[in-house]
């Protein structure tokens, strides 16, 4: 094997690995959306410092590892034609770095695992039940006009868990269809528990709002359902996550956070307004 | 070895297309793999770019949503099925009888009907580009209902697929006894290359695997095309069961894309760095450890469709980072102490370990349950994915490809070239890919063939795009490279690199029958022994 200008290209591989490296750390680290958004439920917010943590640990992971191995490149880089040391292993380093990601592991299980356990197994009533139906290839928001909840300060009670349809009586759906060219908005209270029931009659979708930071599936002879509670008023993108067919690209929606006194209003103008589209011709 | 009649090379004549259409000799039916396995990775690539161009700006319309679907579910097909899965056989085919001290595979008829099941898989995939309604257009996953919805083209996946899964299930049996019956005299099993191993491991998988997947697609054919309902609740079935049998085939089938490439990667690190493979045996527990743990994770796919049990399946997929981990330690502990160099095989292993480290990472954000509420589907998943894939496999291809090149064609790569290819892939794979991370963690969906502007998520896709096409070009200097090598006479010596392995004992190429003559055999490293004794020092 030639040996002369082997050092050179050594150098070279050794430099280039490190502006790479530190060019992947500066689009991570300039990047004005290097991480997460912050979510805005209270699940959201867990899930999020679920994610640091999970983050904090892979960098510690990465740049100890990468370490290594850029120092490896540089310090024992071929120098000479003697053979090094022909070290075949050792089990008390083997045991070493085998025990090393069991603790990582059992560290990012527990926590997921408590995570999850406090977003999923709500003891909390739901105060308000909004029904979503997901079809190729828009979104259906329905409410109960008899159940639109009473706000965060009013006595709750737990509903029944089973799953019973949207409302008990058709006359008492109101929905929210999007069309082509408006995407649908869905409007949820602030401050409220509100559960999502999730519904399709063709293909299976996806009900995704980035800021909740929590998809579900909307899976045919399936009923999936969640809950939240928002805490920042305001609008956000949402969108079909499970590919769908033809058009899933642009089955978007937006869900708005408004304060109580707001949401009222708003299903008041709702009601008015679907009272005065039914009254006509 | 013991006397066996060969046939003497070249001792008869045929035309050059019938002896390569009708050959059962490995060493050809290995190169036919890496051809046509190559070729469909040239296609793949093309799609990529499709992809990659439509997404480059907003709203944009360079294709349709109905072309969109079909060019990114083919892009996945071809590069998966038609290239990463069958380029390991191309590679386990020249390989493993060469590397255990064999005059061929077990089964060498079968082993000749299992390449030539691939062309025509791969040919009726794309003929879906033909039909009505155009190719598959249900992602690689092929989720039901939607794929009972679709055209024609969905049948012929179906049919390609299922005709691969034939082609690798024999495939794996063939390998297996090949490893189990043909090693040379002294090739215990603990002493066969680490690349063996994997193809071993590779091929229980596939073995167990592959007619889950079987059973999967012919329960999606009956549902498509005699009225059947597995996967159809409107007819009394059950969406979520296509995505149980689906996943239980295709997560084990993502450590088949990878541990092939984690076994070549094992191969050449310890040759450039002067030293044998650290814990070789713990390499080769932790390689069945994960293909053993592969089969417990399937569901970690479905997490948001709230039908699996969440917490057993995280938790099993955490415990996939432990044999992973103690590879990456591993792989180090081979660099400690060394004497590295830096030719064009050793950059792209190297650069192999840099970027399947961060695909490891990537993943465990997946496997924390709520977090992957948020990442799932997301091109979060798409940079996972390619870091492991592409940072992983397709840099261990290349990595392979430079090393055995002066063993298969008898010529070197020419170095400078190779330097050059890799500089620009791995600038280029970081572009492409490192955005996809901040565009899931910001909520892009993945598979939509548009996003709005008003997510601003122009300027990191553009950049993707931008390292897409830098990986297109970094082809440029790989081919230069093998049209120039192939332009020079066959100059190679039988151990250019200094190897370990047995396969560089014999002349580059191999005579058709392998070996004239087998070294004795007295550890995992038998040219080294060779070179410098069987003392117990080393």
């Amino acid at each position: 094997m030639p040996t002369t200008g082997m050092r050179g290209s050594a150098r070279r591989a050794i430099v280039f690995f490190f502006a790479a490296l530190l060019a992947l750390a500066a689009i991570g680290t300039a990047s004005a959306r290097a991480g997460q958004p912050g979510g805005i439920t209270d699940e959201a917010r867990e899930m999020h410092n679920l994610y640091l943590f999970t983050l904090l640990l892979g960098a510690v992971v990465f740049v100890i590892v990468e370490g290594v191995l850029i120092y490896c490149l540089i310090k024992f880089r071929k120098k000479d034609d003697s053979l090094p040391v022909q070290i075949h292993g050792s089990n008390i380093v083997e045991f070493i770095w085998t025990v090393i990601p069991v603790i990582i592991v059992i560290a990012l299980f527990s926590y997921s695992f408590v995570v999850l356990r406090n977003i999923e197994h709500k003891e909390n009533p739901v105060d308000l039940t909004v029904n979503v139906t997901g079809f190729q290839f828009q979104w259906q928001f329905t409410y109960c006009q008899n159940d639109l909840g009473k706000g965060a300060n009013a006595p709750t009670q737990a509903k029944d868990s089973k799953y019973q349809g949207p409302c008990t009586a058709e006359a008492d759906e109101f929905s929210i269809i999007g069309t082509a060219k408006d995407e649908p908005t869905v409007v949820i209270p602030l401050d409220e528990p509100v559960e999502f029931r999730l519904k399709s009659n063709d293909v299976i979708h996806s009900f995704y709002v980035r800021d909740f930071l929590y998809k579900l599936d909307v899976i045919p002879g399936r009923d999936n359902k969640f809950t939240v509670t928002a805490r920042e008023t305001g609008t956000y993108v949402g969108q079909c996550a499970e590919l769908c067919g033809l058009n899933h690209s642009i089955m978007r929606f937006k869900l708005e956070v408004k304060t109580r006194a707001d949401f009222d209003t708003w299903m008041a103008d709702q009601k008015a307004e679907s009272k005065s589209a039914a009254r006509a011709p | 070895m013991a006397s066996v009649a060969v046939p003497k090379q070249g001792g008869y004549s045929r035309p050059l297309i019938l002896e390569w259409i009708t050959t059962v000799d490995h060493k050809k039916l290995g190169i036919l793999y890496l051809y046509t396995s190559l070729f469909f990775f040239a296609v793949g690539g093309v799609l990529a770019l499709l992809v990659r161009t439509q997404l480059a700006v907003a709203d944009n319309n360079f294709v349709d949503n109905h072309a969109y679907n079909q060019i990114f579910t083919m892009h996945a097909s071809a590069m998966l099925f038609l290239f990463i899965i069958p380029i390991w056989a191309g590679f386990g085919n020249y390989l493993v009888p060469l590397q255990i001290g064999a005059l061929d595979m077990a089964f060498p008829r079968i082993n000749a009907l299992s390449f030539w099941l691939f062309p025509p898989a791969g040919i009726i995939m794309f003929a879906g580009f033909l039909v009505k309604d155009g190719a598959a257009q249900a992602g690689w996953t092929a989720y039901s209902p939607l794929a009972k919805t679709l055209g024609t083209g969905m049948d012929l996946w179906i049919i390609a697929v299922a005709i691969l899964g034939v082609s690798s299930t024999i495939g794996a049996a063939n390998f297996l006894v090949t490893m189990f019956r043909m090693r040379a005299p002294g090739m215990t099993m603990f002493r066969m290359p680490i690349f063996c191993w994997t193809m071993l491991v590779t091929s229980v998988l596939q073995l167990l695997a592959t007619p889950v997947l079987a059973s999967a697609l012919t329960m999606l054919f009956i549902d498509r095309n005699f009225g059947g309902n597995f996967f159809d609740p409107n007819g009394g079935g059950n969406a979520v069961l296509w995505q149980n049998v689906f996943w239980f085939y295709s997560h084990p089938a993502v450590y088949i894309m990878i541990l092939p490439g984690m076994g070549i990667v094992s191969e050449i690190l310890p040759v450039f760095s002067r030293k044998p493979l650290f814990g070789y045996k713990a390499f080769i527990f932790a390689t069945m450890g994960i293909g053993g743990l592969g089969f417990s994770v399937w569901a970690h796919h479905m997490f948001t469709t709230g039908a699996v049990l969440k917490p057993w399946f995280g938790f099993m997929t955490f415990l996939i980072g432990i044999p992973t981990g103690v590879k990456m330690f591993n792989w180090l502990g081979t660099l400690w102490r060394g004497q590295i160099s830096f030719e064009a095989p050793m950059l792209f292993a190297l650069g192999f370990i840099s970027m399947f480290l961060i695909g490891g990472i990537n993943g465990a954000f997946s496997a924390a349950v709520p977090v992957d509420f948020a990442l799932h589907d997301t091109y979060f998943v798409v940079a996972h994915i390619h870091y492991v894939l592409f940072g992983g496999s397709v840099f261990a291809v290349f990595g392979g490809l430079y090393y055995w090149f002066p063993k298969i064609w008898g010529r070197k790569l020419n170095e400078r070239l190779g330097q050059i290819h890799f500089a620009l892939m791995f600038i280029g794979f970081n572009l492409a890919f490192f955005p996809m991370h901040l565009l899931g963690l910001d909520g892009m969906p993945r598979r939509i063939a548009t996003y709005n502007d008003f997510n601003n998520w122009q300027a990191l896709n553009m950049l993707s795009t931008g390292g897409a096409f830098l990986i297109s070009l970094s082809m440029i200097p790989f081919i230069a490279a093998v049209v120039m090598a192939f332009m020079r006479p066959k100059d190679q010596p039988n151990d250019p690199w200094d190897a370990n392995t047995l396969e560089w004992a014999t002349t580059s190429p191999p005579p058709v029958h392998n070996f004239d003559e087998i070294p004795e055999i007295h550890s995992e490293r038998p040219l080294f022994d060779l070179r410098h004794g069987t003392n117990p020092g080393h």
